[in-house]
């Protein structure tokens, strides 16, 4: 089938942005290094430019440069086989490569900001601190005991009650910090006039994703490949609070309405719907294609549209706390039982899922309580254990083959019964 | 018996003082993590017992409700909890300590809800936190709030300001009394192994901190008594130890630990609350006591932790600097190149360690000739 036009044009865009970017670093702007979870709107609102350190470690995956950037953590003391995700960018501070580095190359941040998530996940971002000219901005990453019921359906409008007053304080209280660092520093200034206009476009964007993850949940057969659904969200949600990602998410929309109004597919007899639980499998993104052809088995499903359509909604009369309502609570929603399960089991329900893939890495997140809860939900789930960015940890063809035997033995049949 | 006999019995049947607790009609609260404010379970009349994994029991179900790619150790906790190792336990306070023992409380969250007949005692999640912030030390005041309400329900009845204040100062005695035994094992030539300090600290970890206090008094008044120990002075950093294995394994190789960094260590007493006078502060004092208690390797930035180091191996005489890692305990890793550097001294890392056993081949360069592997 045809690509696209919108993952196109956000892969397009974003090799312009970057370059752009660097000229701009390179003329003496600021330079932020921000984590995917972290509150990047507040740079937004203060016209400073940013790059998601994971969008970057995919691209590195992406041109195949990740063992080799593993290999210069490793020169260095530093473990290979921790944090592979957040680390990989890493590699070219520690040891610089200018013939090899993807785009020219990432330009030294200024300022890194990332929760401090995990054990060692903040430990790489300390070492990003130690580098002349560049401070780590740490915040906390706080947890809760009670737990929100539909969650998906709180955050909106009533994300207090879902989250808890006391880690919205806790963000709330350290973006404030954030902005007077960031005024002190660069010199530029933050506008609540302008915050809350980007507060406003970046609520625009997400309704957009909404519409379009619900357009996909309803198509028979579905619409387009995942393959093409994750740069076409991500990439315009790694520039949310502009004009462009609101454009580029109606542009998104407007393609996937025009192919389901045409009864588009992705070429096959859809024979299977599949749903994909985890980071994308950077290093072998041929993989969601695989069983198409072969078993007429599509991944309609992956966590990037459906966390752009239900986890970063936040309406309210005071934009810091409806931005620290986005961020304090956002591993829960993808990552913590029950938060997790439950969204997990609402989307399979929503999509009409056959079969769930669900990639399980050697990390503490485990994935026990999401099988578990999808299983009870009547969905055959596949565990995969690989890590995302690291080709090491998976035999392709190994992963291949468990694939293809539990879509001949469980889901095809299942499926075709209950058509 | 003498103290240090008593209390190494004690450290290896944690049980028993919970036992004759719980005869008496008391509540035995278990915890995880040296990030539980015991001061707030003590005041409403629990036994705070904190709990210990088992490297040498099998860890299914833990394994299979936290999957393998977690610390071992917390792993071991919930396969115990769900065995019912511990006894009766009336409560379990889990602290966020690190990801394992969030990931712990999470399961044990899950299972209420969808095993409701498991058997697990009711849970709570003290999410102390450690940036050395002003907004981390309101929300780690806004914890031990919650906290003491979660203790003030379960016991049915309110916890004073008074008995607040007498249980922070009691076991600020615990901590005091174990600086002074930390001393034992420092001094040249030590009167206490790594081991057996180890051991006394974790006795005092399930014991009523008032009888700990006593002992730990005994202890130091038969101190001139004790026998004197050598061996290689080490330092050892990385995964914490509730378990005296691998201490045991490195002092039969002719080590001597005669300092660590981690909270089942000298970590668990070096800050006390030291309340100030006014007591309308005394949440605000053990807020600041906890946020600032450290630094752990999964809570502390690289440069502080490397600077801690230092600072104690060099306190404690040690010869050799030994990061002992244990598999799926990632952080300690990442702090390794800063504490070689920092402290200067001849250091290995041995990583990727089973629960409870040590590679002493890649510490071959540190031992004593002749000294059995």
């Amino acid at each position: 089938m045809t690509r696209l036009d919108s993952a196109l044009r956000a892969t397009r865009h974003q090799k312009q942005w970057f370059a752009d970017l660097r000229a701009e670093v390179a003329a003496g702007a600021p330079l932020a290094l921000v984590n995917a979870d972290a509150p990047q709107e507040i740079f937004r609102a203060m016209g400073i430019p940013y790059v998601v350190n994971q969008w970057w470690a995919s691209i590195i995956t992406a041109k195949r440069l990740g063992e080799d950037h593993l290999r210069r953590l490793r020169a260095h003391g530093y473990p290979d086989d921790s944090e592979q995700y957040n680390a990989l960018p890493l590699g070219d501070v520690l040891e610089p490569d200018p013939t090899s580095a993807p785009w020219g190359g990432l330009p030294r941040p200024t300022i890194v900001l990332a929760e401090t998530t995990g054990d060692a996940s903040r430990k790489v971002f300390d070492i990003w601190g130690e580098q002349p000219g560049t401070t780590f901005y740490a915040l906390e990453s706080a947890a809760e005991n009670a737990v929100p019921e539909r969650w998906w359906e709180l955050m909106p409008h009533r994300w207090e009650e879902a989250i808890g007053s006391d880690r919205l304080d806790l963000l709330v209280g350290e973006l404030e910090g954030l902005i007077r660092f960031l005024e002190t520093t660069t010199g530029r200034v933050f506008s609540e006039t302008r915050f809350r206009e980007v507060m406003d476009l970046v609520n625009e964007q997400e309704e957009w994703n909404r519409r379009t993850r619900d357009l996909i949940a309803a198509a028979r057969p579905c619409p387009l490949e995942v393959t093409d659904g994750i740069p076409s969200v991500m990439v315009p949600q790694w520039h949310r609070g502009t004009r462009w990602g609101v454009e580029a998410a109606k542009a998104f929309h407007d393609e996937v309405a025009a192919r389901v109004a045409a009864g588009t597919g992705v070429g096959v007899d859809e024979r299977a719907r599949l749903m994909f639980i985890g980071r994308g499998l950077w290093f072998d993104l041929d993989f969601y294609r695989r069983f198409q052809e072969s078993h007429g088995a599509v991944f309609v499903w992956s966590m990037y549209l459906a966390i752009a359509a239900d986890g970063y909604l936040r309406y309210g009369d005071d934009p810091l706390r409806a931005l620290a309502a986005r961020f304090a609570c956002f591993s829960d929603q993808l990552y913590t039982p029950p938060w997790s399960v439950e969204w997990y089991v609402k989307e399979a329900r929503h999509h009409g899922i056959d079969g769930v893939v669900h990639l399980v890495s050697d990390d503490p997140r485990g994935g026990f309580f999401t099988t578990r809860g999808l299983e009870a939900a009547g969905f055959p789930v596949l565990e995969l254990r690989a890590d995302n960015v690291d080709a090491r940890t998976a035999d392709p063809d190994a992963l291949d083959r468990r694939v293809a035997e539990w879509l001949d033995d469980v889901v095809l049949p299942r499926a075709a019964a209950r058509r | 018996m003498g103290a240090l006999d008593e209390l190494t019995a004690l450290a290896a049947d944690r049980t028993a003082a919970a036992r004759e607790w719980a005869a008496a009609g008391r509540p035995v609260a278990g915890y995880v993590g040296a990030d539980v404010p015991v001061e707030v379970l003590t005041a409403a009349g629990f036994l705070p017992v904190r709990l210990t994994g088992d490297p040498d029991a099998p860890s299914d179900p833990g394994d299979r409700y936290l999957g393998r790619g977690l610390d071992p150790v917390a792993r071991s906790v919930l396969t115990r909890l769900l065995d019912g190792a511990y006894g009766r336990l009336d409560a379990l306070v889990v602290s966020h300590d690190c990801e394992a023992s969030l990931r712990l409380f999470y399961a044990v969250r899950e299972l209420h809800r969808t095993d409701p007949g498991i058997g697990l005692p009711p849970a709570h999640l003290v999410d102390v936190l450690h940036l050395p912030h002003r907004t981390t030390t309101r929300y780690v005041l806004a914890k031990i709030r919650q906290l003491r309400a979660q203790v003030e329900r379960w016991s049915g009845a309110a916890v004073t300001d008074d008995a607040l204040a007498t249980a922070v100062a009691t076991h600020d005695r615990v901590r005091a009394l174990l600086e002074r035994v930390a001393a034992l094992r420092r001094s040249r030539p030590a009167r206490l192994t790594g081991t057996q300090a180890l051991a006394v600290v974790a006795a005092t970890t399930a014991l009523p901190p008032d009888r700990a206090a006593e002992l730990l008094e005994a202890l130091l008044a038969e101190a001139d008594a004790l026998p004197e120990h050598g061996g290689t002075r080490v330092f050892l950093t990385g995964s914490s130890h509730d378990h005296p294995a691998v201490y045991a394994a490195l002092e039969g190789a002719g080590l001597l630990v005669v300092g660590e960094d981690h909270d089942w260590g000298d970590l668990l007493h070096h800050r006390r609350v030291d309340p100030p006078a006014d007591p309308a502060l005394l949440e605000l004092a053990l807020a600041e006591r906890y946020q600032h208690n450290g630094p752990a390797a999964a809570a502390a930035s690289i440069r502080q932790r490397a600077a801690h180091t230092a600072a104690a191996a060099a306190a404690c005489g040690a010869e050799a600097l030994v990061s002992y890692v244990r598999v799926h305990d990632d952080a300690p890793r990442w702090d390794f190149p800063a504490q070689r550097a920092t402290t200067g001294l001849p250091a290995v890392l041995v990583d990727h360690q089973p629960y409870g056993r040590v590679d002493l081949d890649a510490l071959a360069g540190l031992r004593p000739r002749g000294a059995a592997a």
